[in-house]
């Protein structure tokens, strides 16, 4: 009770002190505008937090939201490998060549597979702390709202967790996606020439600021018509199916929250962080999850079968 | 098996700090740095950084590798900016041209030109000072931090104990699994793969990802199983936890928080009444 009252209070006294520093510098130089915008990514990270915290608060009924022994040891894992594989793919250390402005960011399964195997905790763990830990390794830890974004990918594709018939969740969830996908390729058909910030190409003068492709553009539909193969192809298999299309889900509303967090943070146009920003990672991200995330859960259920867990 | 980090026990001063503390600190010096775009301001955080690495007591020869990979990462990075401005458009309005390299040859009709402006090169060189403040202070971190003190500093700083430990093993499994990886590299590549050779199209390239990618993870969750025994043998989660080692906040410990929580309230207060924007010194606009 003490400890909480010493936090409540010294809460308090930050809010007061800015308040302070507000008044006084309005006083000392009334040219002076307040400016919020670099501490906008800390509020973006508290309203990411907020919204898993409302997650949880409308399910915490739910047994998926227990960690024993055991998820915090798929936690650790998870965190773990995603840190490893973005480090080693986020283009220095291997060279991946892209294809059609299209980067490969095979690391993005990861969350998505560990969400949906062990639950929404570890997914977001997974996401969260990987993404911390790999910016860390490369040295670039700008961007916290982007490690929010990531953890919301794993929670996301765990709240498979929630429903004990998968196979009833499949198809809301493939109509949400497919409205989703379909709205922002409409957005991008709207604003078609925009820069895809995500492509870079050193040896031919590329940074970031070339015209989106057309096949980065509908990258989103095209994982979407990969996903809904799979789920057709693999519909006996309810594990895989489900797997693709909570992960589509997942990384829809992951990525998309730290792109429109960038609206605000780095001033970007609705248009720059949808059609730059959202669908060059969003879109690549999709054909992985439809591609990787089936192979992973094979090989996990056949691991199950031989250990009997 | 897992593999550690290159910790040793030195005689430094980042080492005689509380590993609470020096996390406060970092955290602190981290969200401050993120605050400025001004040379000026961004060069206090750039000498705080040189004055850890050079105390530090970490010989070249232990942490050579790691440090040419951050520098040649930054260097790739700011060179980008340099010759873009990206990233930067958005600080500034106008660019004064102080040279402008125009090549001697054309290709299809295009010439290509180099506007070297006042805008971009302080740009570039205050996200050089930026970034290697950021990855020198954090790279330092595995180096000096005791593997033993992991769990304890995390839980220490008020995680839940079930997180504290997912933390502490987060970071011993990251060695482990980059290992792990370099192993089925090799072992991929002694059956005929090839990585070198990743070309392909986007398929061919996911398709060729997936013998390095699956066995790792599925080696990883295999291998837990011993992890994961081992912590139900000693009753893991059942009552609150005890650890081995204990730490405890001396006077210098307390000095470097209050030092590290001043310089971040000081950091938003500035930002805050619109201090430490991008910045290029007069006589370049001229």
């Amino acid at each position: 009770m003490k400890k909480t009252w010493s936090v409540v209070l010294s809460l308090l006294a930050v809010l007061a002190f800015f308040f302070g520093v507000w008044l006084i510098g309005r006083l000392i130089n009334p040219n002076l505008n307040l400016d919020e915008t670099a501490l906008l990514r800390f509020v973006f990270v508290g309203i990411g937090l907020l919204i898993v915290l409302v997650i949880y608060l409308l399910t915490s009924k739910n047994k998926m939201w227990e960690v024993g022994t055991r998820q915090v040891v798929y936690m650790a894992i998870g965190a773990a490998l995603f840190a490893v594989f973005s480090y080693l793919f986020n283009g220095t250390v291997f060279v991946v060549p892209s294809v059609s402005q299209v980067a490969l960011r095979p690391a993005i399964a990861i969350p998505m597979f560990f969400g949906y195997a062990f639950g929404p905790v570890v997914g977001f763990f997974t996401g969260a702390v990987g993404n911390m830990f790999g910016d860390a390794l490369t040295g670039f830890g700008l961007s916290p709202q982007w490690s929010v974004g990531n953890g919301l990918v794993g929670l996301i594709s765990g709240l498979v967790w929630l429903f004990a018939d998968k196979k009833k969740s499949i198809n809301v969830v493939l109509l949400i996606s497919a409205v989703l996908a379909a709205a922002v390729t409409v957005f991008y058909f709207v604003n078609p020439g925009t820069s895809n910030a995500m492509f870079y190409d050193v040896d031919n003068g590329i940074f970031g600021d070339a015209p989106i492709s057309m096949f980065a553009g509908v990258s989103v539909l095209i994982g979407l018509a990969i996903v809904l193969i799979v789920r057709f192809v693999f519909g006996k298999n309810i594990d895989v199916a489900a797997a693709v299309t909570w992960s589509m889900l997942g990384n829809l509303l992951g990525i998309g929250f730290a792109a429109v967090s960038d609206i605000w943070i780095n001033g970007y146009s609705p248009a720059v962080a949808l059609v730059g920003e959202f669908l060059p990672s969003a879109g690549p991200n999709l054909i992985f999850a439809a591609i990787l995330v089936p192979i992973l859960v094979g090989a996990y259920a056949a691991v199950q079968k031989q250990t009997g867990r | 098996m897992l593999v550690a980090w290159r910790y040793k026990k030195r005689n430094s001063l980042l080492q005689s700090f509380d590993p609470r503390a020096w996390i406060i600190f970092f955290c602190c010096y981290l969200a401050s740095t993120l605050f400025f775009w001004d040379f000026r301001y961004l060069l206090f955080f750039f000498a705080i950084a040189l004055f850890t690495v050079f105390t530090s007591g970490i010989p070249w020869k232990e942490m050579s590798r790691a440090w040419i990979f951050i520098i040649g990462f930054i260097f790739f990075f700011s060179f980008l900016t340099f010759l873009t401005g990206r990233g930067g458009m958005e600080l500034y309005t106008e660019e004064h041209t102080l040279a402008k390299l125009v090549a001697g040859f054309h290709i299809f009709s295009w010439t290509p030109t180099l506007n070297i402006t006042a805008e971009r090169t302080m740009f570039a060189a205050s996200m050089l000072i930026r970034v290697f403040s950021i990855a020198s202070m954090t790279i330092l971190i595995p180096y000096s931090l005791n593997p033993a003190h992991y769990g304890i500093t995390f839980r220490g700083l008020g995680m839940p104990d079930k997180i504290a430990y997912g933390m502490d093993l987060t970071m011993r499994f990251i060695p482990t699994f980059g290992r792990d990886f370099s192993l089925t590299m090799d072992a991929q590549k002694a059956r005929g793969y090839e990585i070198e050779k990743l070309g392909g199209g986007l398929f061919a390239q996911v398709k060729k990802l997936a013998p390095l990618i699956v066995p790792v993870t599925i080696h990883a969750i295999a291998g837990s199983e011993d992890i994961i025994d081992a912590m139900d043998l000693r009753a893991f989660g059942v009552g609150p936890r005890t650890w081995l080692e204990k730490l405890t906040y001396r006077r210098r410990d307390r000095v470097l928080i209050v030092v590290g929580v001043v310089i971040l309230m000081f950091s938003i207060a500035l930002s805050l009444l619109g201090y430490g924007k991008f910045w290029v010194p007069g006589f370049l606009i001229g």
